[in-house]
């Protein structure tokens, strides 16, 4: 496929080439679109052409990226980075013919370390490749000619062979060269000893003999090469898709065989897909497996399944655990209430036990109020630039005061509940201590959610749905007017900071429940009496 | 308003986002005019500083764009005659604590490449200066936001309707009369209102405001013949310089007036304010 593609387009190229003058210009692209990219970790450049070409360039995260391809690596705030966003800051105010200038102008700065240097010339020469264009007249009177171009036929093959695509190879092989060149396609060349050529060689589709000297590089492609004995390469030899079948001469920049790359390239891509592939593989695994637990415990699943006796009790067990753990996140939030707030907490309990019908009445206007409130709110706040800010407080916090005046609500009328079932005969009721609010916290929170509890017990038996609803729905009763009646108490003592619905601390009374006895007598008469004990005395 | 009101409430939904540590990011785009005969262009904005004004030299469009990159993608998509450009959400951040500054968006645009506009903003203070442009049809939706537009130079070409939709907003449009427009719509929910309808009308206009709640102040220049019909709930008018005939108000050389407009406002809230200006 290689052969076939890099043969066609070589056709067309020599074509072309042999079609007319031979005269090569050199111009800037109209460059349409630009866009410049700087973040923390970022500072990109992509540019769009007026031929439909682009070229992106982006230093990233440590690594320098010139069309999708990794080319480098810097360490971020670097001297190249430091260029890179300095070219780019430049690029910013510019468009078009000047902004091509001013990017093909652009050198390798002078101060550079080796690797980054090699980096900078990298990124340097990808952007005068994509800015540069070329008008090409070829005239040659013989079809088998050589074809000498003076300039830049990295750039000239590149822009014709990035056209079909797949020929990054032969690319690669020319990228980068400079000063005279001697092309050669689809002939033989004999390079002989004694005789010397200036520049660079390139022969593709031909078999290159070397017995004299090559003052540059030596590029050969698809094809043969052959280094006699006293030959002298004093540049760097490239072989793309060719063989060297005889190397007896000196090549002072060394070899690069570009096909060799590419299978290193390719072989660490095939691993990497490989382990993509197994990470993808695992996960897949491990979805199935959770489906198919999942299918086991589904009321979905209508077929056979082992567990399908068990199901209503896994899942009676399983409504029962969320009922411990919400007691016991309830309670704990109730000892933190106590414990910070506690005078707080004994004024809404005092409220919500003294005047439950208003407490009541109160929650549930609050409760249909709450959207409205919190929309008008909203509304008002946002008619001023200046309250915009207050509302983008308001918003959040709103709903958050509204269910902490809720749980606190609940967690009061549980305590209270906690109270009068530590007074009650009940069984299993003897542990709730009325002195420790902690107790009658605990112990409330198990009356009110009772129901909810002997409802999921029941549905762990089979036959009594119906007695399981009943218990659902009475739970769901006691549990939304304890949260009104809790609510509306937070509401009126302003979460217990207002004392006027509590009742007022009675010693008297206090002391009548304590004792049992009647403490109610006559202050002059208790005096009288203590004058006449004086005397008798 | 409805679509306004919704941009209004996404956001306020969306801007607590903006309250933490930013990671800024800077982009800068721009393209060359081609063969453009008639684009149309889309401008979405969240939150931040907008500004929109014409541009000089080649350039289609420019747009410097500076936005935290944890939050927002910059948009910039030019395929055939449509063009869209702005920031949308990525959804990665409802980050409480952020905004120590504020994201901009910087739009340029071509003078005379007829352009159908529709500009959508959010939580946004806006500065916009459509003169120069071509505008062949304007949409322009707010939300929360501080909104001036002038339209400092005539509309080069006409327009049937430009159609204003304003949230929650403190919004002043300024000559008016250079939109070039037969119809103009302003749909207004809560805020305040100022309409500049000065400018050179190139022909008889109406303009329909509708109101939620809030103030309208019109600045009327003198010389231009205005007409005016008010409907609302609980809407105070201020109609100094108009006499009422039937149910409009008219300006007193209404008849003589090279140029008219008629405005028909329907407010539930609020307070009409009718300034002469020179």
């Amino acid at each position: 496929m290689f052969k076939f593609l890099l043969r066609s387009s070589l056709t067309t190229l020599g074509l072309a080439l042999l079609a007319a003058t031979s005269t090569l210009e050199a111009q800037l692209r109209d460059v349409v679109s630009k866009e410049v990219a700087v973040g923390r970790s970022e500072a990109a450049l992509r540019l769009e052409f007026s031929d439909d070409g682009a070229l992106e360039i982006a230093f990233e995260d440590g690594l320098v990226v010139i069309d999708g391809d990794v080319v480098g690596m810097f360490e971020p705030g670097d001297q190249l980075e430091a260029a890179w966003r300095s070219l780019l800051g430049q690029a910013v105010s510019l468009d078009d013919g000047e902004l091509a200038i001013m990017l093909s102008d652009w050198s390798v700065p002078a101060d550079l370390a080796n690797d980054l240097a090699d980096l900078a010339r990298e990124v340097d020469r990808a952007l005068e490749d994509a800015l540069s264009s070329f008008e090409i007249t070829v005239s040659s009177n013989s079809s088998r000619a050589p074809v000498t171009v003076a300039g830049d036929p990295g750039s000239l093959l590149s822009l014709f062979l990035n056209a079909t695509g797949e020929l990054g190879l032969l690319g690669e092989a020319l990228a980068g060269l400079r000063g005279e060149f001697a092309i050669h396609i689809d002939e033989d060349v004999v390079v002989p000893a004694g005789s010397t050529v200036d520049g660079t060689l390139v022969v593709i589709q031909g078999d290159a003999r070397i017995e004299g000297e090559v003052d540059g590089d030596v590029i050969v492609v698809d094809g043969t090469l052959e280094l006699l004995e006293g030959s002298r390469v004093r540049g760097e030899v490239r072989l793309a898709d060719a063989r060297l079948v005889r190397n007896l001469g000196t090549v002072e920049d060394g070899l690069v065989d570009l096909l060799e790359e590419e299978r290193v390239n390719e072989s660490e891509i095939r691993s990497k897909i490989r382990e993509e592939v197994q990470a993808e593989l695992r996960a897949q695994l491990r979805r199935e497996i959770r489906d198919m637990t999942r299918l086991e415990f589904s009321d979905a699943d209508n077929g056979f399944s082992l567990m399908a006796p068990f199901r209503s009790v896994f899942r009676g067990v399983g409504e029962l655990v969320k009922n411990l753990i919400s007691i016991l996140v309830l309670g704990l939030l109730g000892a933190g209430a106590v414990a910070f707030a506690g005078t707080n907490v004994d004024t809404i309990a005092d409220t919500a036990r003294r005047s439950p019908g208003r407490s009541a009445m109160v929650g549930m206007a609050g409760t249909l109020l709450l959207i409205p409130v919190w929309l008008l709110g909203a509304v008002a706040l946002t008619v001023s630039v200046i309250g915009i800010p207050v509302a983008l407080v308001w918003l959040p916090l709103f709903p958050l005061a509204a269910c902490a005046a809720g749980v606190m609500g609940y967690v009061v009328v549980a305590r209270n509940t906690g109270e009068w079932l530590a007074d009650s005969e009940y069984p299993w009721t003897g542990w709730i201590r009325k002195s420790n609010p902690i107790y009658t916290i605990f112990g409330g929170l198990f009356g009110l959610m009772l129901a909810f509890m002997a409802a999921n017990v029941l549905s762990i038996t089979p036959f009594l749905g119906f007695l399981t609803g009943l218990l659902a729905f009475a739970g769901s009763v006691v549990t939304f007017f304890a949260i009104q009646i809790g609510f509306g108490a937070v509401l009126l003592t302003r979460a217990g900071r207002r004392n006027e619905w509590a009742s007022t601390y009675d010693p008297d009374a206090a002391w009548e429940r304590a004792m049992d006895v009647d403490v109610e007598v006559d202050v002059d008469e208790t005096a009288d009496k203590v004058d006449e004990d004086s005397d008798d005395a | 308003m409805r679509k306004a009101l919704y941009i209004a409430a996404v956001t306020v939904a969306v801007a607590p986002a903006l309250l933490a540590g930013q990671s800024w990011r800077t982009v800068t785009m721009s393209h060359q005019i081609e063969d453009n005969s008639e684009i149309r262009v889309f401008v979405e904005y969240g939150a931040g500083h907008l500004k929109i004004g014409a541009a000089d030299g080649g350039v289609l469009y420019r747009m410097n764009l500076r936005y935290d990159e944890d939050i927002f993608e910059p948009v910039s998509d030019f395929s055939g005659d449509r063009l869209h450009l702005g920031v949308e959400s990525i959804g990665r951040g409802f980050n409480i604590g952020r905004n120590k500054q504020s994201g901009e968006l910087d739009l340029e645009f071509a003078r005379g490449i007829p352009m159908d506009m529709d500009l959508e903003f959010g939580a946004v203070r806006a500065d916009i200066d459509f003169g120069g442009l071509a505008l062949t049809d304007l949409d322009l939706s707010t939300g929360a936001s501080q909104s001036t537009i002038d339209i400092s130079e005539p509309n080069s070409v006409g327009m049937s309707t430009a159609r204003f939709e304003i949230g929650a907003a403190e919004f002043e449009a300024r000559h008016l009369g250079n939109l070039n427009a037969e119809r103009i719509e302003v749909d207004a929910g809560v805020g305040q209102v100022t309409l500049w309808l000065n400018g050179r009308w190139q022909r008889d206009a109406s303009v329909s405001i509708d109101m939620g709640l809030g103030a309208l102040e019109l600045r009327v220049p003198e010389g231009l013949g205005l007409r005016l019909r008010k409907e609302g709930f609980l809407v105070s008018l201020d109609s100094e310089g108009l006499v009422k005939r039937g149910d409009w108000y008219y300006s007193l050389d209404y008849e003589d007036a090279d140029r008219k407009v008629t405005v028909d406002l329907d407010a539930a809230f609020g307070s009409v304010k009718v300034v002469w200006v020179r």
